[in-house]
């Protein structure tokens, strides 16, 4: 009985719900002073910018400079992040000089070092970069790190009477133990990365979503601003179903479905 | 009767743990012998520092004083095989993975290492399940994979931590005959060890009885109950009074 | 080996002194020996003088550090004060009452990947650049981890708990009140956690885009007048601020929920 009616509601009720977010959205947009695009107004921008270039650059390239930017990083930040994560994780001696330092710099948000990065670099490409590593690389660290020290001492044990060398034990049994957390690191990463590049691109740029959308506030195009933040957010959301199913993938043992 | 010879002699072995809340006694003045190719059961309360002794045997802590002498010398680290009660297998490994691990860390070549972990695979009735991965296994089926992984070190002596002490009753009667059969079909020296008594006698050629915390070796007792055995049989129920109006309380 | 032990901890303090001797060193002579340009880098015992000095003068970005450095913080507790008295209660019920959670969650998964960020042109255009537009933006990013994780703590709650209590005749409020919320509890505090850290980040984010004080204003207007140690002071500024509220938050759970502390 119970279920059956929920099961009911299932169909009806988020239905319901979108139309009441768009009702209340349109409802905002009515006032003859009011800043806020309707939804029919913020399709049609996007549709505009989808054909129709901004400075230049169709929405699709002002996503993909967004997008490049967040990959090259991560590429970068995973693999220095992962080292430290592991150095720090694995090794005491290596714990004692790194960490303190890394404890000071830990708690400055990403973003508080764009000024100081701009300064550095300008505003070519690599500012960007740099924030967006920085962003996604303390995650990456904080989760290895975490990961290594969350090892089932008993899997540890099993891989020394095995016959495992130092060598072995890390690269055979202690790396493979902690991929979930590794992943879950990217995980962090990639949002507070995605952050980190519309923030940048909000501060300096001439391309990208964050500038798109900076654009839209100097211009006074609110639909353009709505268009934009819409598109971060579905942006935002592939990404992390890709990297859903890329879990699936690199740890079956742990997000595979069998049971 | 055949005189076999001592494949480990353990003289005087402690150990004391130092924590913030004091001293631990766990391991006093412990003194035996294992026979080659015997089944000898370790039979204590919980958490007398059974766990301890085998780690102590099996290189992976130290003792504070006493000798561990094994035949042929200090086998080296990999040469010893350990089951534990809570499988410690590597979950990201498939059931040949896991199986095939030791032979691999000491740089055997893939087809020789997959050919003798195949066997084990059969050894333990787990034929078929190679690609399965630890989580897609039955507690059982897990154990048996641990059994097979330790096996497949190639070393002759085989620890056991409390193999069975994680599965459901019926399992347990099954994996008890089991090890048997393993055991018999390859013949290897077993240090296995248990909190419970059917258990102990059920398996044992020798069960060396401790006593509760620190643990020290109260009595020895020989098993020569032919195989398979019954629960019920007379023999097995007398000896089992015996050896509980033995045992110390369990708090 | 009590003494091996004692050794070995004071080999590591040692370690760690030194790392961070090394690292203070490098800085130093960087800039000292002109390595790098006073115009990027500023040496740490510059960074302390401007330090000292920022902490009574109101030049060169209009005002005292300590003046921006409470602008921010009450900006930062009250919205994330408010969104923790919303966001947690919102959150709880959408965990309970299923069909809340059937109405509510599709806005919120429309609205929840956005990053709080990008809602800050919007809100510049529509409430200013004013105490307000920017609460409103450090809400945003403060609620969503509060929502989140009271929900999931609920979801989470231990079906037999729930069962036992029913055996007991207890109505559902009953369950919600004494079962759902205390075993949930957990996750809340990690929501908050979560939440108090989204505050601290997207403030500074939002004084360096919109604002005329405030710790993110001063490390925007040192780079416009290209004032390293300026920016530097107020980076560590924000970072030693951010984790001092997260040791002020542990010690509040440590005395709310003694249970995530204890072995």
């Amino acid at each position: 009985m119970d279920s059956k009616e929920v099961k009911k509601w299932y169909y009806v009720l988020p239905i319901i719900s979108i139309l009441m977010f768009i009702v209340l959205w349109i409802f905002l947009s009515i006032p003859a002073d009011s800043m806020i695009p309707s939804p029919k107004e913020t399709w049609l921008r996007f549709a505009d910018i989808c054909v129709h270039p901004i400075s230049q650059a169709i929405l699709i390239v002002h996503i993909w400079s967004s997008l490049r930017r967040v990959l090259i990083a991560f590429a970068f930040a995973i693999f220095l992040g992962v080292l430290l994560g592991v150095g720090l994780g694995w090794s005491k001696t290596f714990y004692s000089i790194f960490d303190p330092v890394f404890e000071l710099l830990r708690p400055i948000p990403p973003i508080a070092w764009i000024p100081l990065i701009i300064l550095w670099c300008g505003i070519g490409e690599l500012p960007k970069i740099i924030i967006v590593f920085i962003g996604s690389f303390v995650s990456i660290v904080l989760n290895t790190y975490a990961g290594i020290k969350d090892i089932d001492p008993l899997i540890i044990n099993a891989g020394k009477v095995l016959g495992a060398n130092k060598r072995q034990l890390l690269f055979e049994v202690a790396l493979p133990a902690t991929i979930p957390a590794i992943l879950a690191g990217i995980r962090t990463a990639l949002s507070s990365g995605w952050m980190c590049v519309v923030a940048a691109e909000m501060i300096a740029a001439r391309q990208g979503v964050g500038f798109l959308i900076v654009q839209g506030q100097q211009s006074g195009d609110t639909a353009l601003i709505v268009a934009c933040m819409l598109v971060i957010g579905v942006v935002s959301m592939l990404m992390s179903t890709f990297l859903s199913k890329m879990e699936g993938v690199l740890c079956p043992w742990k997000f595979g479905k069998t049971k | 009767m055949e005189v076999r010879k001592n494949k480990i002699m353990v003289e005087n072995l402690c150990k004391t743990y130092h924590t913030n809340s004091g001293d631990h006694e766990v391991l006093k003045d412990i003194s035996f012998n294992v026979e080659e190719n015997e089944f000898l059961v370790l039979l204590g309360p919980g958490r007398c520092g059974k766990t301890v002794l085998l780690n102590i045997l099996a290189e992976l802590e130290e003792q504070d004083s006493g000798k561990i002498i094994f035949d042929g010398g200090r086998p080296e680290m990999g040469n010893i095989g350990l089951v534990f009660q809570k499988y410690a297998l590597f979950p990201w490994k498939t059931v040949m993975g896991n199986v095939e691990m030791s032979p691999k860390l000491k740089g055997v070549d893939k087809a020789t290492r997959q050919a003798n972990a195949q066997e084990y695979i059969d050894l333990v009735g787990l034929h078929g399940f190679e690609k399965h991965l630890p989580k897609q296994l039955s507690g059982g089926m897990k154990q048996r994979v641990g059994i097979a992984r330790a096996y497949a070190t190639e070393a002759d002596i085989m620890l056991m931590d409390e193999p069975f002490g994680a599965l459901d009753a019926q399992t347990r009667y099954s994996m008890e005959d089991a090890i048997i059969n393993i055991w018999e079909k390859n013949k290897r020296t077993i240090v296995f060890v248990t909190n419970n008594v059917e258990e102990a006698i059920y398996l044992g050629d020798r069960i060396i009885l401790l006593s509760s915390r620190p643990a020290t070796i109260k009595k020895e007792y020989k098993v020569d109950l032919p195989r398979p055995r019954s629960y019920t049989d007379r023999a097995f129920l007398e000896l089992r009074n015996e050896i509980v109006a033995n045992t110390d309380l369990d708090v | 080996m009590n003494k091996t032990k004692k050794q070995g901890k004071t080999k590591y303090l040692i370690l760690s002194i030194l790392g961070l001797t090394v690292f203070f060193g490098i800085w130093q002579a960087a800039v000292k020996l002109g390595w790098v340009s006073e115009r990027s880098l500023k040496a740490p015992t510059d960074i302390i003088q401007t330090f000292i000095y920022k902490l009574t003068n109101k030049s060169p970005d209009g005002a005292t550090l300590p003046t921006h450095f409470w602008f921010s913080l009450r900006l930062a507790l009250s919205s994330f004060a408010i969104a923790t008295i919303i966001g947690v209660p919102l959150g709880w019920f959408m965990g309970f009452y299923k069909k809340l959670d059937m109405l509510l969650n599709p806005i919120f998964e429309i609205v929840r990947p956005i990053p709080p960020i990008a809602w800050i042109p919007i809100v510049i255009l529509t409430l200013g650049i004013g105490f307000q537009a920017k609460m409103f933006i450090i809400f945003v990013a403060a609620f969503v981890p509060n929502v989140i994780n009271s929900y999931l703590g609920i979801r989470m709650t231990d079906m037999t708990l729930v069962n036992v209590a029913k055996t007991y005749g207890a109505t559902d409020w009953e369950i919600f009140t004494t079962v759902c919320i205390p075993s949930s509890l957990n996750m809340v505090f990690t929501g908050i956690r979560l939440s108090l850290n989204a505050s601290w980040t997207t403030l500074v984010a939002a004084e360096m885009l919109a604002s005329t004080k405030g710790l993110g204003y001063m490390i925007q207007m040192g780079r416009t007048i290209i004032r390293p140690d300026i920016i530097i002071v107020g980076m560590f500024s924000i970072g030693i601020t951010g984790a001092l509220l997260n040791i002020i938050l542990n010690l509040f759970e440590k005395k709310v929920a003694p249970w995530r502390y204890r072995d």
